[in-house]
């Protein structure tokens, strides 16, 4: 167990870290160059091009170090966006020590230091690495600095790489074997074996990476998964070298593998539970299991209503690998069949939403993202509200609550003007405000809904994209909000109606309505925008009928160009979807999202 | 033979009309999407006389014993060419295919001064009606659409046609022009009625892909604006007996485009020249073909006579047939009769019943069971109406 050791990387998107884990494999030989394609851990195309990792990987080598020694390194990738800070520090509870990897130019990210702070509370040894070190651009001592100010790790002994040329790649993994500690547990102790990650596999069915910390779990053990109760037979057990390579052996107290045992739905093997032995159950899980709940909600629909049977199916499989999604059926007048569909954040919406049109071809409409509300009504009840077209009317609520974040802000002191504006503009309370060399740290509570709106959007452009946001769910708390319906000639149009706050409510219905009127094409009738609050019109706007369309001049000759016009103009009408008698681009589902940012 | 084609023996060949395209100008204007290219130099009259003429001897094969009811010279600017040119080319077409008696023969021409000086000899080499391209006769708007000639050119253009023997003359005339109002618009038109052109077309300005208007779009009136100019215009043409009988062209009595009203009936057209399109119904199938010139000036004069100088050949499958039909055809203001797409297609009704039945619910058009008419709705909203017959993969 003393050659051991498990870390893992704390890194902002593009700081390096893939191209760092690339190095290691390289360096500890287990891959041939040719097998050695750029960037192997991250294994999804959306991953590759995105430059993120949404499911955590790990890699197990085996490193010849100065000391004559021979250490296995099990890195575990971990995935690098706030939206999955749930399965971060699932993966950083696995390990002994993380490597905090900062560009030596861009310097400290928030996301680094909200996940750097996770680390530290979890007892691992933080070892500061300054990478892309040959740039030119490359201030090592400014981001030493911002380390020891702005985290509080002694910066001293950083070390200096460039993951792209190998640069410094041997001190570095002698500093893992020396700085991080070896894991400790008892091999004959019952099984405890944190589930750091899962996913679905076509052949094998659910893979579990997991960390074991006592025991030994081998092929053939019947095991239990705790939180359910649920056992299993052990199919496989084995590590990635990268590669699936299967272990007989088992994996013993200290060692991160891969586990395979039948299990069919990624439900029966939730990320962060403690597989044990059924005969021989250990007496504690792994602390700190939770069920992922998700935050953030919208209608997913079909353009094409043929495709309704296709998208249930491939929400089915995507579903299969990703225990976050949550999806139910529902059913809107403007946009007909879809589902509801449930997110961890902004970034897992999108990236469900790509898979679903690259990888099953599928042609959606998705409407604005809106956050779960917690509503008393009169009579008493307390129910979860994910839709705010179903928001009991009026007369029955008794209570809204919203949820509420807690966010930290890291932002260049010339720029905290604008921010504060923002996060004051989106109803947020100031907690903290420090200030650490050239970087102001702010922190501040801010309603989830304002968030998912254009926060993100607006936040760069506030601070020239120098600004960097990490959050946290707080609770939920009472507002005055009240549902803002919009109304297309007089039809209520369910998929835009949104939950503000009372006083944004006229300025909202302003906006949108004036919104809807550019993204809705005159039609041959006039076509008037309202927006409603209960029974009551607070804002309205009118897209006036068009005269007359058609094309003037013709050259009877060559109805080639013509054709291809009216060709043209139908594919647009196809992607249109008809309120009433009005068609309505997809876009305007959306205008609800984007609003006094013009 | 299959049954269809012996269906169609039965019914008379469409009429027959020839475009000539001569493409070069003085220099392109911004609006133009036509094929035409700024002259340089002197230009390759006979070397591009004797294409054409090659170009017709290929053309001719596929009407045999089929005459020519129309000939339209367009362009570019055909009026920078001399005369004795454009009389070898109509020369030819009487000899290789041949012309009835009282083909309509157009040449569009320009209002500059050397152009002005052929029209006497265009009337003598058999052209019999002038399409005189002037646009508006507001000197700031002519400027602004890049044209090289005046108001006063303009009228001095109709005099001289009129003095050379034309007697349908057509006026072509722009409105929605950049910084245009209604009292503009409906200005330029009463100097063009004021000249008594037998024929007007009015049509709007619009930004078309591919022209230095639509990469730096002038400020045009809004369609508000545009629609109020067309409205009222169509009012003043009206009091002055033009009667509107397509989208954009209005006709004294008896003075219609015959060329044009052949493609609007969905007859046939020969095209030659550098970019042009054909339409020609097989004699022995029925099926309707369309065919076009590479658009290169040069690539067409090496080419011309020789299958390379076709852009494009195909036959109009059946699917198609409804749009290309009713495109056509929905233009006029004129009634069409069920009997018309029969023959001009060779398909049943039945083929279009349903798409007119759409229209029909739509309030776009009428159908009393053995013609179709738009309604006014219809007119207003053409392209609408069009894209009912949209083949459904579109």
């Amino acid at each position: 167990m003393k050659h051991i050791r498990n870390f893992s990387i704390i890194a902002h998107i593009d700081h390096g870290k893939s191209t760092l884990a690339d190095r290691f494999i390289e360096h500890c030989g287990t891959l041939s160059s040719r097998e050695m394609a750029e960037q192997v851990l991250d294994s999804m195309d959306l991953e590759r091009e995105r430059g993120i990792t949404i499911k955590a990987q790990s890699v197990s080598l085996e490193y010849k170090a100065r000391d004559g020694e021979t250490y296995l390194l099990n890195f575990i990738d971990t995935p690098g966006h706030v939206d999955f800070s749930y399965e971060v520090s699932r993966s950083l509870y696995a390990c002994e020590g993380a490597l905090l990897v900062v560009d030596a130019s861009q310097g400290v990210e928030a996301q680094s230091v909200a996940n750097c702070y996770t680390a530290v509370d979890q007892g691992l040894e933080i070892v500061p690495v300054l990478n892309k070190v040959d740039l030119p651009s490359a201030e090592p001592d400014r981001v030493i600095n911002q380390i020891e100010e702005i985290i509080g790790l002694d910066g001293s002994d950083a070390l200096h790489v460039s993951a792209k040329t190998g640069y410094g790649i041997d001190d570095l993994l002698e500093a893992i074997v020396e700085r991080i500690p070896a894991p400790q547990g008892d091999p004959e102790a019952p099984l405890k074996a944190l589930i750091i990650d899962s996913w679905f596999d076509n052949y094998l069915g659910v893979v579990c990476l997991v960390r074991v910390f006592d025991g030994l779990i081998r092929k053939g053990d019947k095991i239990r998964v705790m939180s359910t109760a649920r056992e299993f037979q052990v199919d496989e057990v084995g590590f990635f070298s990268p590669k699936r390579t299967p272990w007989d052996k088992g994996l013993s107290a200290g060692r991160v593998g891969f586990v395979v045992a039948g299990i069919k739905d990624i439900d029966g093997a939730p990320v962060g539970d403690t597989l044990t032995h059924a005969a021989k159950p250990t007496e504690q899980p792994v602390p700190g299991f939770k069920k992922v709940q998700p935050r953030v909600f919208a209608g997913v629909f079909p353009v094409d209503a043929d495709d309704y049977e296709a998208f249930r199916d491939a929400l089915g499989k995507l579903r299969l690998n990703d225990a976050a999604l949550h999806y139910e059926p529902e059913v809107s007048q403007a946009l007909g069949f879809g589902f509801r569909c449930g997110f961890l954040g902004m970034l897992h919406m999108e990236i469900v939403q790509e898979r679903l049109e690259r990888e099953y071809n599928l042609n959606l409409i998705t409407t604005a993202p809106t956050v779960v509300h917690e509503v008393t009504t009169t009579s008493g009840e307390t129910i979860m509200v994910d839709n705010p077209a179903e928001l009991p009317p009026n007369g029955q609520i008794e209570e809204i609550r919203e949820p509420i974040i807690h966010a930290s802000i890291l932002v260049p002191q010339e720029h905290v003007g604008p921010v504060i504006g923002l996060c004051e503009e989106k109803r947020g309370t100031q907690k903290n405000m420090q200030f650490v060399g050239n970087q102001v740290s702010l922190e501040y509570e801010l309603p989830l809904s304002e968030v998912v709106l254009d926060f993100f959007d607006r936040l760069k452009s506030a601070s020239r994209g120098f600004a960097s946001f990490d959050y946290e769910f707080r609770r939920f708390q009472a507002e005055r909000l009240v549902k803002l319906d919009i109304l297309i000639n007089g039809d209520r149009v369910d998929a835009l109606s949104i939950i503000v706050h009372r006083d944004h409510a006229e300025s909202r219905g302003r906006d949108v309505t004036e919104r809807l009127k550019e993204i809705i094409p005159r039609q041959m009738f006039e076509v008037a925008i309202q927006a409603a609050v209960g029974s009551k019109i607070i804002a309205r706007s009118t897209v006036k009928a068009m005269r007359k369309n058609v094309t003037a001049k013709c050259y009877g000759g060559d109805i080639t160009r013509k054709r291809k016009l009216l060709e043209k103009q139908k594919a647009g009408k196809k992607r249109m979807k008809q309120v009433g008698k009005v068609e309505v681009p997809q876009e305007a589902f959306l205008a609800v999202l984007q609003v006094d940012n013009k | 033979m299959t049954l269809q084609a012996a269906t169609y023996a039965d019914t008379p060949a469409p009429p027959l009309g020839l475009y000539i395209h001569l493409p070069w100008c003085v220099r392109k204007c911004p609006y133009c999407d036509f094929n035409s290219h700024a002259q340089r130099g002197a230009l390759p009259v006979d070397d591009y006389v004797d294409a054409l003429l090659r170009d017709l001897r290929m053309a001719a094969t596929a009407v045999p014993g089929r005459r020519i009811e129309s000939v339209f010279i367009g362009g570019g600017t055909p009026s920078l060419f001399p005369a004795e040119a454009v009389g070898r080319v109509l020369a030819g077409a009487a000899d290789l295919v041949g012309l009835t008696a009282d083909a309509e023969i157009t040449l569009e021409a320009n209002p500059g001064t050397l152009e002005r000086a052929r029209f006497a000899g265009y009337r003598e080499h058999g052209v019999n009606r002038l399409s005189i391209g002037v646009q508006s006769f507001d000197n700031d708007a002519l400027a602004a659409l890049g044209r090289i000639h005046d108001a006063a050119a303009a009228e001095q253009a109709v005099d001289a046609a009129r003095a050379a023997g034309f007697e349908a003359l057509n006026l072509d005339l722009m409105y929605a022009l950049p910084d245009q109002d209604v009292t503009g618009a409906l200005a330029d038109l009463r100097r063009a009625i004021a000249l008594r052109p037998g024929h007007i077309s009015h049509y709007q300005l619009t930004l078309e892909p591919g022209t230095a208007f639509f990469a730096r779009p002038p400020a045009l009136p809004d369609p508000d604006l545009a629609y109020t100019m067309q409205h009222e215009c169509q009012a003043l043409l009206a009091e002055h007996g033009y009667r509107h009988y397509e989208v954009s062209a209005y006709a004294a009595e008896g003075r219609r485009c015959r060329h044009n009203l052949n493609y609007w009936r969905f007859g046939d057209y020969l095209g030659i020249g550098a970019g042009a399109h054909a339409k020609v119904t097989d004699a022995a199938t029925g099926r309707v073909h369309r065919e076009e010139r590479v658009r290169h000036p040069n690539a067409f004069m090496q080419r011309a006579g020789t299958e390379a100088a076709l852009a494009g050949r195909r036959a109009v499958d059946a699917g198609e047939l409804p749009l290309e039909f009713m495109m056509n055809a929905l233009r006029l203001n004129e009634p069409i009769e069920h009997r018309l797409w029969e023959q001009r297609t060779g398909e049943p009704w039945d083929t279009v019943g349903p798409m007119v039945a759409a229209a029909a619910d739509q309030g776009l058009l009428t159908d009393d069971g053995t013609r179709i008419a738009k309604t006014a709705r219809g007119a207003l909203f053409l392209d609408d109406l069009l894209a009912l017959f949209l083949p459904d993969h579109a």
